[in-house]
């Protein structure tokens, strides 16, 4: 259009501002952000990088107490281990104790984040209480369990003899299945606090209104939970899970205090595998090799979860 | 025939009483608007009604049925939140059939009234969008549709055009004239707005403080507003009011001239309407002031005179073409008839039932 051409030729020239930046407004961000991340780069080389790839070396040769100088032995080490049921039945049991503390911390995490979300009298005191086994050294919490489990005096037989479900005390810890469900409920107590802690901060973010308007439509209890706040808390739940497997994979400290890997193999899981053969039995390059393979597990959920963060950054 | 019967309601959170003593009768097909400033107590009155808190004491009644222990979904009520209060995980078609969905209806039966609903509310290209989709004027829609569909015995709206933009707002009024038109069924509208109470309403309830102040056709409490507080509430621009100051038996004295005494009553304050005010010398009662500052919005002019001895300027509403000069002395006159008197205890001294016993 001819007046749209005439304001074209009338543009006017301005000078440059002294208070402009030479490399425009965002000029010498990135460095600072660098400089932020410096500090944490360097611990973490140092601490998880350098380990990490030493072990990497390491899963290649044979190294134990046998062996004055490791002697490189390519994958030698994994084919062995791939035929090993020992390392097999490791990672089912890894598996098992996986899939039941995540299922049961992350129900029971949601179901008491619900109760703690709802308004009534001492709510912030049961909520500070329900932080402790968070700040207990799990260790103490093993202990604890310990003593419900005990043979001769535990909380458990004592109370089960009282209300008549046994005869005699029972070494719960012995069986199989006992010990199994021993360590699950010590892990799932550790991890109720942060999980709930999770749930509630998503629970606040919950609109008030919409779940009025659902009760007006006519929803109970059931579609409440299902209709609207689990789909609120979606983007939660897929975190807390993910985390939630990172963890328990990882779960060491707990399983070894209460049964350390018993009885004979039931609870041996993997970070407990690597610890026997590396400081039980001194095969350090079988240890490394199981390590890696360890890495590898958590390495999917660990991207998942890292994605799902990288996503909220946005 | 749908009656809904307020009894001696009060609502107490704690000390706090936020309702007291509420009686109202809203009949079949009635709009009605809960009016008042902000704070008063018109949600809480409105979530009574909805039953989505109890009532402290008090009756509330549905076709002679008392609904204190009915939960809000069997009550035949539908609401429409301040804040819409979609379900952000559900398409538009899904919120608004959810209520039939839960009540176990029929997939084609919920697909019919929610086509219905989507056009009468000009929402059905919107169908398959979730509520983050769409605009606030949408959005309102849909919340109205989501009421429609089940097809209430009344329907609840709390502040519904508060969060829309001022000519949005307009349009929606209408809008919801319309609908109350077509539909009929009784509607329960809270605002603080008193020109969407005038422009909606067949009663409007006044409220303040948790109290009803006066319950009447808009222009009912136009004209005969009991009170101060309803006087000055109801009317825009809003009522002057001007102190009495003295003054025999036929004569009111008041800042800047006087004003015929009512028959009846002492009068401690008196109010006329911008709207019954003119800038003349032969009037009935007339007033001397100085022009402090005009508008000039097109349509009409507001006067801002500054009376002596009153602190706010008296506001006179003229002809859209009147030329006013600032810093001038200037008569306003008004009628015997435009005058409304209150006593001291802020309630009207009527004058239309003059004395029968005195
Ligand atoms: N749950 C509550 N607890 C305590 N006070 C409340 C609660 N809900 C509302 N109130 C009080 O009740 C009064 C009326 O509130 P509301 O009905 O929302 O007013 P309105 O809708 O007229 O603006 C306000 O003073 C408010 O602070
Ligand atoms: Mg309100």
């Amino acid at each position: 259009m001819p007046t749209d051409l005439s304001q074209a030729a009338d543009a006017r020239t301005f000078r440059p501002s002294p208070h402009a930046k030479r490399g425009g407004l965002r000029a010498g961000q990135g460095r600072f952000g660098v400089m932020l991340l410096l500090p944490a780069l360097i611990a973490f080389s140092l601490i998880v990088l350098s380990p990490f790839v030493q072990a990497l070396g390491l899963s290649l040769y044979k190294y134990t107490i046998s062996t004055p100088e490791p002697i490189f032995v390519g994958l030698a080490n994994f084919k062995k281990l791939l035929a090993d049921p020992t390392v097999r039945g490791s990672f089912v049991t890894t598996a098992v104790y996986v899939f039941f503390t995540t299922f049961f911390s992350i129900t029971l995490g949601l179901a008491w984040a619900i109760i703690l979300n709802e308004p009534f009298k001492g709510r912030n005191a049961l909520r500070g209480i329900s932080l402790l086994p968070w700040i207990m050294p799990a260790t103490v919490s093993a202990f604890i369990f310990g003593w419900i489990f005990n043979s001769r005096y535990g909380v458990l037989n004592a109370v089960a003899m009282e209300f008549g479900f046994i005869e005699h005390p029972q070494a719960w810890l012995s069986t199989t299945s006992g010990a199994m469900t021993a360590i699950v409920m010590v892990k799932v107590w550790l991890s109720i606090p942060l999980f709930m802690s999770f749930f509630l901060a998503g629970l606040a973010s919950m609109d008030r209104e919409q779940i009025e308007a659902a009760r007006v439509d006519g929803a109970g209890n059931y579609n409440v939970l299902k209709d609207h706040i689990l789909p609120h808390l979606r983007p939660v739940i897929l975190v807390v899970v993910v985390l939630g497997m990172i963890g328990n994979l990882q779960q060491f400290d707990s399983i070894y205090a209460l049964t350390g890997g018993g009885p004979v193999r039931a609870t041996s899981v993997l970070s407990v595998e690597v610890y026997r053969r590396a400081f039980e039995q001194w095969d350090i390059g079988m240890a490394a090799t199981i390590g890696v393979l360890w890495v590898a597990t958590i390495l999917p959920p660990a991207y998942f979860y890292l994605r799902q963060l990288m996503k909220g950054a946005e | 025939m749908t009656e809904l019967v307020i009894q001696n309601l009060y609502k107490r959170y704690g000390e706090v009483e936020v309702l007291k003593d509420i009686n109202l009768t809203v009949k079949t097909g009635e709009f009605t608007v809960f009016v008042g400033p902000s704070g008063c107590g018109k949600s809480t009155l409105l979530r009574m009604i909805c039953g989505l808190d109890e009532v402290s004491s008090g009756e509330i009644a549905i076709d002679g049925e008392l609904m204190n222990a009915v939960p809000p979904s069997k009550r035949g009520i539908a609401m429409v939140f301040q804040s819409y209060a979609l379900y952000p995980h559900m398409s538009v078609a899904q919120n608004m059939g959810y209520a039939l969905r839960l009540a176990g209806e029929s997939k084609e039966l919920i697909a019919e009234r929610v086509t219905r609903a989507s056009e009468i509310l000009k929402i059905d290209d919107y169908l398959d969008r979730k509520p983050r989709q769409l605009s606030g004027g949408q959005r309102q829609r849909v919340a109205i549709g989501r009421a429609i569909v089940r097809e209430p015995k009344i329907f609840l709206f709390d502040e519904p055009l508060s969060n829309l933009d001022a000519a949005l707002r307009v349009d929606m009024r209408m809008e919801f004239a319309r609908l109350k038109d077509r539909l009929g069924t009784t509607m329960i509208y809270v605002t603080h707005d008193q020109v969407e109470a005038m422009t909606l309403a067949d009663k409007i309830v006044v409220m303040r403080d948790g109290r009803i102040e006066q319950v009447g056709s808009p222009l009912d409490l136009y004209h005969h507003p009991e009170n101060r507080f309803v006087a000055g509430f109801i009317g825009s621009p809003k009522m002057n009011f001007l102190p009495v100051t003295g003054g025999d038996g036929a004569r009111l004295r008041l800042p800047g001239g006087s004003v015929a005494a009512p028959r009846i009553g002492k009068p401690f304050e008196i109010g006329v309407r911008p709207e019954h005010m003119e800038i003349t010398d032969g009037a009935e009662n007339t007033l001397t002031g100085n022009v402090l500052t005009s508008e000039h919005l097109g349509s009409d002019t507001f006067a801002y005179v500054q009376i002596e001895g009153v602190e706010r300027p008296a506001m006179v509403r003229l002809d859209g073409e009147r030329q006013i000069t600032h810093g001038e002395d200037v008569s306003i006159g008004f009628a015997d008839s435009a005058v409304h008197y209150f006593g001291s205890d802020g309630l009207t001294i009527s004058q239309a039932q003059v004395p029968a016993a005195a």
